[in-house]
């Protein structure tokens, strides 16, 4: 799939097939993860793979919007690795940005998928640290629920003119 | 099959959708330095560099709006999309920079730069717009990359002085945070692609030390 195509009619999917993702798919995704820029290539990520079903199943416990989890072969929980810090505080934008190319990887491969926010709501980062049995220096940033899909997906058109400036800040409210 | 065809199909649409946007972009551009402009997406994401040096090639507004375009196809929570744009050609704001972050001093050779920043009426879900706008980022990086320029990620926020700098500097207002500046030009030299694959990053189920 070219680039624009993909960013432009990329979607969240939240129904799936009941299919597998084969693991040489998995790295190929994860590897588009990993290409990410981060602040001083700091590559502050760590990825779990969820596969089975209780631990799904525990999932769906403590966050409201992740139920289709349960019916998608896999889910990705990416976290911030604190110890690999080299610029303090940007780690969840070096994950934000590892997190859209692996969104882009997944749909230009055929996949359907969705980012499900864990960080920074306290809460839900304590239940994901507990679920996963996460050491202190590891905090849960998002998760991302695949799978292959039939859904037919067309370009949305979110491009605001409003939201674009011109060399200095223009009151538009 | 079924699935196949509908690939295809898309595949066509995209194309009838797409190739009038990029042709536009792209009719300003000499023809020996013609852009990529339909980089494969997985290459795209894997052959992206971080560009600091460029040619004296100027980037027109019909390209930035491309750029623009995909970062605001971007995922957000809840569909907010938070974000918001200050496109800087201004050779005198852009010399000021390095004045604020030294390590964007470059920023002065670029033809041009986006400062991506977070509308705080827009951040609905208590501090998801930083994730939204990241994600925006990553798409003018990635479109830039294949169309054939060169684009750099520059961190502002959270540090609290860069901010505040960048702020003062284009006037903007309180309820909007600078977050990032991304730099962008035509490449004064190609970079091979880098190999971040890390096995060690991959856990199955549970943490592994």
């Amino acid at each position: 799939m070219e680039l624009f195509e993909a960013i432009h009619t990329r979607r969240s999917i939240r129904k799936y097939q009941d299919k597998e993702i084969s693991d040489d798919l998995i790295e190929k995704i994860l590897s588009a993860a990993m290409m990410a820029p981060s602040a001083g290539d700091e590559r502050p990520w760590q990825f779990i793979l969820v596969t089975d079903p209780d631990q799904k199943e525990r999932i769906t416990t403590v966050h409201p919007y992740v139920g289709m989890i349960t019916k998608a072969p896999l889910g990705i929980l990416i976290c911030g690795d604190l110890k690999k810090e080299k610029f303090e505080g940007f780690w969840p934008q070096d994950c934000s940005a590892a997190m859209q190319n692996l969104l882009l990887a997944a749909h230009a491969e055929g996949l359907g998928a969705v980012w499900t926010g864990i960080y920074p709501i306290a809460d839900r980062v304590e239940k994901f640290r507990n679920i996963f049995r996460l050491p202190d220096h590891i905090v849960p940033f998002g998760l991302a629920v695949l799978g292959w899909t039939k859904q037919k997906t067309a370009p949305k058109d979110r491009f605001a003119k409003d939201r674009v400036h011109h060399n200095i800040w223009q009151d538009k409210e | 099959m079924e699935f196949q065809n509908r690939r295809n199909a898309l595949k066509l649409i995209g194309a009838a959708v797409f190739t009038p946007l990029i042709q536009a972009a792209g009719t300003a551009v000499a023809a020996e330095n013609a852009p990529a402009s339909h980089m494969d997406a997985l290459t795209a994401i894997r052959t992206r560099r971080s560009i600091r040096t460029f040619t004296d090639r100027d980037v027109t507004d019909a390209q930035v709006e491309l750029l623009l375009r995909a970062a605001m196809d971007a995922p957000s929570a809840g569909n907010e999309q938070p974000w918001e744009f200050v496109v800087i050609r201004d050779r005198k704001t852009l010399e000021q920079v390095g004045g604020i972050n030294r390590h964007a001093a470059y920023a002065k050779g670029a033809p041009v730069c986006i400062l991506v920043c977070g509308n705080m009426h827009f951040d609905k879900f208590g501090g998801y717009w930083i994730e939204d706008v990241s994600a925006a980022t990553q798409n003018i990086l990635l479109a830039a990359h294949a169309t054939g320029l060169g684009a750099v990620w520059t961190g502002i926020y959270p540090m609290a002085d860069r901010v505040e700098a960048f702020r003062q500097l284009l006037n903007i207002p309180e309820h909007v945070v600078p977050m990032a500046l991304v730099v962008i030009g035509y490449p004064k030299h190609q970079k091979p692609p880098a190999d971040r694959f890390k096995p060690e990053r991959i856990h199955k189920e549970k943490w592994q030390a």
